[in-house]
């Protein structure tokens, strides 16, 4: 089959590989029939995230048609149409039965190796490093789900592919990132970051009773997104705009109630601090560079919360920590625990309540990827989410 | 008959690990420090499955294939004892193990009494605190030269890992039925970088079959 795979820093080439097999009772094999790139993945193109091996098969969002199944696999059967959550959970341990998915004890095969970098590990994740299971990726035209009586949603009606398959991640993060902001009824919510995950916080957000949206970013077709979905946008390449100065300004000297940095490690800001860190981790002296986060901490008014579904991966910089105590800030982030939004939210996209696939701004093949990379990481094409088709030859974009 | 004469030429000055337990008395126990020619390593695991199942489980020495790090056979050799057979790498260690304490759904002790390896441990199973299931606390000692633990390590697996290791794949077949694996599953060119890699991450060593036949 044709995959795309990692080859090394900025390095990624769609090769054809082996089929997937059963490995385990509880395994499934799909035939994908859509899947996406990530934001975070860029992260993986960009070096940024360690363990990563020369070959491994890239993709955690995507959805298929069951093609096989093992011995004791009884939720789902040859040919049913499912979305897989980029999360992978057994469904039995203490925290699978705490309902926190994504730090289930079982499914990370290389747990050791997450326990001596953060002291302890969380789920297996499908192509996301080897610290975080080492499992291949979805961006291919099979993949081999484990522990398939627990992940897969079964989608039972005929919504096209494109409206559902968002499922896999960047909704439930998104909508995740707006429960963990705690917004209570006439909040004013800043959001930065206006890509997938951040346009689904936006619209969550107004879903959990935000009176007003605050959307951060400088990218301007990002931004008209986040306009349409009614935020006030704030543009922070713009000359004279300081975000702090912009947050401040639009709520009275308050700040927002809820801050939910939808950016995580590879912040860009104009200013010296986004030098300070853009040096440091080109010595590789820091690890991530967290700006965002930094403002959304100065930024959130007094008791107010901070929400963080961007992805870091090691030791922060300059963390103003004495504004998030000074201010008695509730902090909450985390990998998204996916099975428990799986449903509801397929539920909300069935009633019409939102259209996910509205983010959508280019449709590839499993050729095109590699290059699809750059482009998006060079931000170039005004590219907002990029699907791909791996059984297509050519696709119109 | 005493410990030193039961455990053949390798003598263990020790008879046994015991007090695996954490806390004794409302203190906490650091686990025994490395020294003497012993290495000791203590690890606890929180699993949702009675103690009575997990004690059963562990107790039957000859399904402890499907679980426990590089062994390849283990038989009942008297109701006491048992035959070990481990592949580290392409290397063949066999050794014979004794029960030496029996407490059923609560403790058991054991030693090696001769052949390539030369060990005793203890495993405690007891409820976890607040109804979470049952904790499992393994006691390991064993004796092994710097550059035997250090060509293990480089190879495959430190040692105390495996310990570790082996008792996270004993709660994932307890849990869950299966442990989970990646080996067989399909991949680009690797090259030599990616290959030392996983040599580094210890993805080398074979995961243990787990219980259930395997699929396909």
């Amino acid at each position: 089959m044709k995959a795309v795979c990692w080859m090394g820093k900025s390095k990624i080439e769609t090769h054809d590989v082996v089929d997937p097999v059963l490995l385990n009772p509880h395994d499934a094999i799909l035939r994908v029939t859509r899947t996406a790139i990530c934001g975070s993945d860029l992260h993986l193109f960009d070096g940024f995230i360690p363990t990563m091996e020369e070959g491994d098969v890239m993709g955690h969002e995507f959805m298929g048609i069951v093609e096989e199944v093992g011995s004791e696999v009884t939720n789902i059967k040859r040919g049913d149409r499912v979305v897989v959550p980029f999360t992978i959970a057994c469904g039995n341990c203490l925290f699978c039965k705490k309902k926190l998915w994504a730090a289930c004890d079982n499914t990370n095969p290389n747990a050791h190796l997450m326990e001596t970098m953060y002291g302890y590990s969380g789920s297996g994740l499908f192509g996301y490093s080897h610290m975080m299971g080492g499992y291949a990726g979805g961006q291919a035209q099979y993949v081999r789900v484990p522990f398939a009586n627990v992940g897969p949603l079964k989608i039972e009606n005929d919504l096209p592919d494109e409206k559902v398959l968002f499922l896999s991640d960047v909704f439930p993060t998104g909508y995740m990132a707006a429960e963990n902001a705690h917004i209570q009824e006439g909040d004013t919510v800043a959001v930065w970051g206006c890509g997938p995950v951040g346009q689904f916080a936006i619209a969550s957000a107004y879903l959990l009773g935000a009176a007003r949206v605050i959307a951060i970013d400088r990218f301007p077709e990002r931004l008209e997104m986040a306009r349409r979905r009614g935020a006030i946008c704030v543009d922070y390449a713009e000359e004279d705009v300081s975000v702090l100065t912009a947050l401040k300004d639009v709520t009275g000297g308050v700040g927002p109630d809820s801050c939910i940095d939808a950016v995580g490690l590879e912040a860009h800001l104009a200013d010296v601090q986004g030098l300070y860190d853009k040096v440091k981790t080109a010595l590789m002296l820091e690890q991530d560079r967290p700006g965002a986060l930094r403002q959304a901490i100065q930024a959130v008014r007094k008791g107010g919360t901070v929400s963080i579904p961007g992805v870091y991966g090691g030791m922060l910089d300059k963390v103003p920590f004495g504004a998030a105590f000074g201010k008695g800030i509730t902090m909450k982030m985390g990998q998204t625990n996916m099975h428990s939004y799986m449903k509801p939210l397929l539920d909300l996209i069935e009633k019409g309540a939102i259209d996910p696939s509205d983010i959508i701004s280019h449709r590839i093949t499993l050729n095109e990827a590699p290059e699809m990379y750059k482009v998006w990481r060079d931000k170039q094409e005004s590219v907002t989410k990029i699907v791909i088709d791996p059984w297509a030859e050519r696709v119109a974009a | 008959m005493t410990m030193a004469e039961l455990s053949n030429a390798k003598t263990n000055a020790q008879d046994k690990p015991s007090g695996a337990s954490a806390v004794f008395n409302g203190r906490y126990m650091p686990p025994p420090e490395d020294g003497g020619g012993q290495r000791w390593v203590r690890t606890s695991m929180i699993i949702q499955a009675s103690a009575e199942a997990l004690y059963a489980r562990w107790r039957d020495v000859e399904s402890a294939t499907q679980w426990h790090g590089q062994t390849v056979n283990v038989r009942r050799t008297g109701m006491k004892t048992s035959h070990w057979t481990m592949m580290v790498g392409d290397k063949k260690i066999e050794w014979e193990s004794e029960i030496l304490a029996d407490e059923p759904g609560r403790r058991i002790a054991w030693h090696s009494i001769g052949g390539d390896l030369d060990e005793a441990g203890e495993v405690i199973f007891e409820p976890a605190t607040g109804g979470r299931g049952t904790m499992v606390t393994v006691l390991q000692e064993y004796r092994m030269g710097a550059l035997e633990n250090l060509s293990q390590t480089i190879s495959g697996r430190n040692p105390k890992q495996g310990v570790i290791e082996s008792l996270r794949h004993f709660k994932a077949l307890a849990e869950t039925g299966e442990i989970p694996r990646t080996e067989g599953q399909p991949h680009g060119p690797r090259g030599a970088i990616a290959n030392m890699k996983r040599s580094m991450y210890g993805e080398t060593v074979p995961t243990p079959p787990g219980e259930l036949r395997r699929a396909g």
